[in-house]
């Protein structure tokens, strides 16, 4: 059991074991796959409990298990290294905000912060970006980091029940229902963006509507086949988890 | 046509051998080559058949031998992994209006996909845009996946006889008269797109012009080598 709470398992129990290497190797896809830099972290709720997993102070790209670390949604220390990231409650907010969600991930994503700073919305012209609203992500204006519950908060609000916010001069926070749901989100969101930057240049790109995006959200066969893809490409890699 | 009058040959049988490898490599190349991410698929007609094989509901990256399927040309099953794919369609209709086309390309490049939501065509800046019109591909406006016979005709429409059309909000399809043609192609319209696109962001570029893309496309000895290169690039990837 966790140190501080005996309700809640270990981060190398058995219960979490397969949940925290997913947790690692979704960090090593987000760097493999160019969004994330040297910052960033994913978060995992701890199933049924009022905490979650994250990483500790450490680049998202070379996470390993000693690494990881649990907090409870005040930030409580419950198990795992002590260094929490400084901004856990991006985690903790949006978890506590959103029963439904599983997994968290903040990155400092280049077309994330480059439509956080533009009068230019991030908006689906590409079915990849079915699961956005028309209109695109909502922005936190609150610039700086998300070091306290009240800023935490602040920022939940801002995503309200939507699947991404971006964070002016900053970067993103991306949720998902499982942890493949958030990756396919958050490299989608990142190819999103690149591909609104790149047609801006030309002008009016003609996006999709609500209607189109609603009817992709009705098809249920709409693939999200991307976890496996992105696995592969880990394959003899440095961050490949063993 | 029902699955029982295929009488071409069977899933396992010697003569698609050669076949199944080069879609395998082909799928390989694309993803090497940066033109798919985790979706798209490349399919080979089996010659002289109503019939095709692609690759079963598996990123083409991923391809392998133990996961091609064979389909006849209104999607029922003749061999291979399950699950087809879900835009088989795109592949069937293409090949029973087009006689011709021995192979097709399905990805979601991004330059075609920028392509696709912008007024300004796709339009050959290069000679390797030789196979394109003037104007550039034709675009299916409609957005969405092609799950259905309707679709897939539809989008075969959008084609007519030309090598390439835009899906709109999606990607492309490619065609070719030979699973090398259609790579090729492939790949030389996405490293159009971005020559376009980075032409076009300085202003309005010189475009090839009706006649001299005629000049290019009539010449037989322009070299179609790169099948080999692409292969070359798969290093212990490609698959023997």
């Amino acid at each position: 059991m966790a140190a501080n709470r005996k309700d809640i398992p270990t981060i190398d129990s058995s219960e979490l074991r397969e949940l925290a290497d997913k947790l690692i190797t979704a960090c090593h896809i987000l760097d493999h796959e160019g969004v994330t830099d040297g910052y960033g972290h994913v978060g995992v709720r701890v199933p049924g409990a009022d905490a979650f997993v994250t990483i500790a102070n450490i680049s998202p790209g070379f996470v390993t298990r000693d690494r990881l670390i649990m907090q409870d949604f005040a930030g409580n220390h419950l198990d795992g290294a002590t260094t929490p990231p400084n901004e856990w409650p991006i985690h903790a907010c949006i978890f506590k905000a959103r029963p439904e969600i599983v997994s968290v991930a903040h990155t400092h994503s280049k077309w994330s912060t480059i439509f956080s700073v533009l009068p230019i919305k991030l908006k689906p012209l590409h079915h990849y970006g079915k699961f956005l609203s028309a209109d695109g992500p909502p922005v936190y204006e609150g610039v700086g980091l998300v070091r306290t519950l009240e800023r935490g908060n602040e920022l939940a609000a801002a995503l309200g029940d939507g699947p991404a916010v971006l964070m002016r001069a900053h970067g993103d926070a991306v949720v998902g229902e499982s942890i493949e749901q958030m990756i396919e989100r958050t490299t989608r969101l990142a190819m999103l963006g690149e591909w609104n930057h790149l047609a801006l240049l030309h002008g009016q790109p003609k996006y999709l509507t609500t209607q189109e995006l609603e009817v992709y959200n009705a098809d249920q066969r709409f693939p999200m086949r991307g976890w496996e893809y992105f696995v592969s490409r880990l394959s003899g890699s440095k961050n490949q988890l063993k | 046509m029902a699955a029982a009058e295929y009488t071409g040959p069977a899933f396992d049988s010697s003569e698609l051998k050669e076949l199944k490898a080069k879609v395998v490599n082909a799928c390989l190349i694309l993803d090497r080559e940066g033109i798919t991410d985790g979706f798209g698929h490349v399919s080979v007609r089996v010659p002289e058949q109503a019939a095709l094989l692609t690759i079963a509901q598996v990123s083409p990256g991923c391809a392998a031998l133990d996961k091609l399927v064979l389909l006849d040309f209104d999607g029922n099953f003749l061999g291979g992994a399950k699950p087809p794919p879900y835009e088989w369609p795109i592949h069937a209709c293409i090949m029973r209006a087009r006689p011709d086309v021995m192979s097709v390309c399905h990805t979601h490049s991004k330059w075609s996909a920028l392509f696709s939501v912008l007024k300004k065509g796709l339009r050959p800046v290069h000679m390797y845009g030789r196979f394109l019109p003037v104007a550039g591909p034709p675009i299916y406006p409609s957005a969405g996946l092609i799950t259905s016979v309707e679709r897939g005709t539809e989008l075969a429409g959008a084609l007519k006889d030309g090598a390439a059309v835009l899906l709109r909000a999606h990607g492309d399809a490619v065609v070719g008269t030979s699973i090398e043609q259609a790579i090729l192609r492939t790949v030389q319209l996405a490293f159009l797109g971005e020559l376009s696109h980075m032409a076009a962001v300085h202003g309005e570029p010189l475009y090839l012009t009706d006649e001299e893309l005629a000049t290019f496309a009539g010449d037989r000895s322009f070299p179609a080598r790169p099948w080999e290169y692409f292969l070359s690039r798969l290093g212990e990837r490609r698959i023997a």
